[in-house]
């Protein structure tokens, strides 16, 4: 209901301002289709989907194996805590600086300062859950000689899962931001990149096309991935009442 | 088969004295004691849950299977009983066996929590058979079920121990009476920190009886 109603207080003021530093969402629904049509929007959100994509993968895993590893042994934790209290207040920019001054405009350097900003986020979640795993599944697994992939297949990745969604709710969210900064500074390709083009030319129709377009990608993900997702790992807790 | 030759275990106090004994096939033994005295702690010791307890303090359970009914089902949530058995490396056809042996046929695709108590207690038992144990522990398995679920468990573990006379079974109880009609062996602990105070054939009536004593007026004096 206010959405609506935002979309059409927006109309009117840019109808009554008549400036291009103000579009009407017709004028930038029409920059969509113009960007659609000759495939820029396209090229450039692939371009950014595939670097989170990349990026998000990385920083899950790595940050799932750090955070299990420091919420399960205390020394693990003593010797890394610091290390992520560091890296959790480094500002995503400065790690994109950094990396670009280092290792040069490139691909990697650009995934890698995404997913350094991620994992903290990532293992600090995740050691949460490795924490309140029940010991008392896991002495039930050692009776009954569990191998290490049942262990952590069928006693830790349920008990982690809501966790594991939280920090993917927070990953994405997180990390397609951080993308466009690090495509923004120093990339050619990406949504960004197309950000930063606009800007030079004050081209507020294609900056809020672009953010559109990518605010409608992230829904599609939340709702055709995450939230199946979500109900599938949750299945058990509400067995339908077929008690006997 | 098994040799026990704890040296104790404290957590913070000592809990655990030293405990000696030995086990043998076909033995059934009842530990009792006062609660809190350290029984799912010796329990835990033999199961080799205990990591601060060295292997050599359990002599032979390497060579041994091991089926432990805990207090708590311990049946993994969020997979079906058939699922939770197979786990333990039956088929699926050998697990809907083991439920059908406890009273639970074509509960195979049921969930953990669909089932009351006594039915998961029954469930995690069926995993304990499915192992094919050797040693069988049981850690009060009669606690908070109503007297005719607990007779009718009771009757089941009699049953399944007349079944494999091979099998060697201890279970964690305050109750004489199980002792009474499941066990051929008594162990008492008892002491701070605790240590076997008895620890024989179940033949003397009147033995068992000052023993059962003794229990029920240490009970009354921790409540």
């Amino acid at each position: 209901m206010v959405l609506p109603l935002f979309v059409v207080f927006w109309g009117a003021f840019a109808w009554f301002l008549d400036s291009p530093l103000l579009p009407t969402p017709l004028q930038v629904l029409h920059t969509l289709k113009v960007e659609s049509a000759n495939g820029e929007l396209w090229y450039h959100l692939g371009a950014t989907l595939s670097r989170v994509a990349v990026a998000f993968t990385l920083a899950m895993f790595i940050g799932t194996v750090i955070g299990i590893a420091m919420g399960r042994s205390r020394t693990t934790n003593a010797l890394f805590d610091p290390m992520l209290v560091l890296l959790l207040n480094l500002p995503a920019l400065v790690t994109i600086i950094l990396m670009y001054v280092w290792f040069g405009l490139i691909e990697v350097a650009a995934v890698m300062a995404v997913v350094i900003n991620k994992i903290p986020n990532v293992a600090v979640t995740v050691r949460e859950g490795a924490r309140s795993l029940d010991y008392r599944l896991e002495q039930m697994a050692t009776v009954y000689d569990f191998t290490r992939w049942q262990r952590i297949r069928e006693v830790w990745v349920p008990q982690l899962s809501p966790y594991l969604m939280a920090a993917t709710r927070g990953g994405l969210s997180l990390i397609w931001k951080i993308v466009l900064v690090v495509e923004l500074l120093g990339r050619s390709s990406g949504v960004g990149f197309q950000l930063h083009l606009a800007f030079q030319v004050f081209d507020v129709a294609a900056i809020l096309a672009y953010s559109l377009a990518f605010i409608l990608v992230v829904q599609l993900i939340e709702l055709a991935i995450l939230q199946p997702l979500e109900r599938r790992s949750n299945r058990w807790r509400q067995p339908e009442a077929a008690h006997a | 088969m098994l040799e026990l030759r704890i040296a104790g275990r404290d957590f913070g106090q000592p809990v655990l004295g030293e405990v000696y004994a030995t086990i043998t096939r076909g033995d059934r033994i009842c530990l009792l004691g006062p609660s809190g005295i350290g029984k799912t702690t010796l329990l835990n010791a033999i199961a080799g849950l205990d990591t601060s307890i060295p292997d050599e303090a359990v002599l032979g359970r390497d060579k041994l299977r091991v089926g432990y009914l805990f207090q708590e089902h311990r049946l993994l949530p969020w997979r079906t009983l058939s699922a939770n058995l197979m786990l333990v490396g039956v088929s699926e056809q050998e697990a809907e066996t083991c439920l059908a042996q406890v009273g639970l046929p074509g509960y195979g695709q049921y969930l953990p929590d669909q089932l009351s108590l006594g039915m998961a207690r029954r469930a995690a038992l069926a995993r304990c058979l499915a192992v094919k144990p050797d040693l069988l522990l049981l850690d009060e398995p009669f606690a908070s079920l109503d007297p005719i679920m607990a007779g009718e468990l009771k009757a089941l573990i009699a049953g399944i121990l007349d079944a494999n006379p091979g099998m060697a079974m201890i279970c964690v109880t305050h109750d004489g009476e199980d002792a009474e009609m499941l066990a051929n062996r008594l162990w008492y602990l008892d002491g701070k920190p605790a240590q076997l105070q008895w620890n024989d054939e179940l033949g003397d009536p009147g033995l068992v009886r000052e023993l059962l004593g003794k229990l029920r007026s240490s009970e009354l004096a921790d409540s």
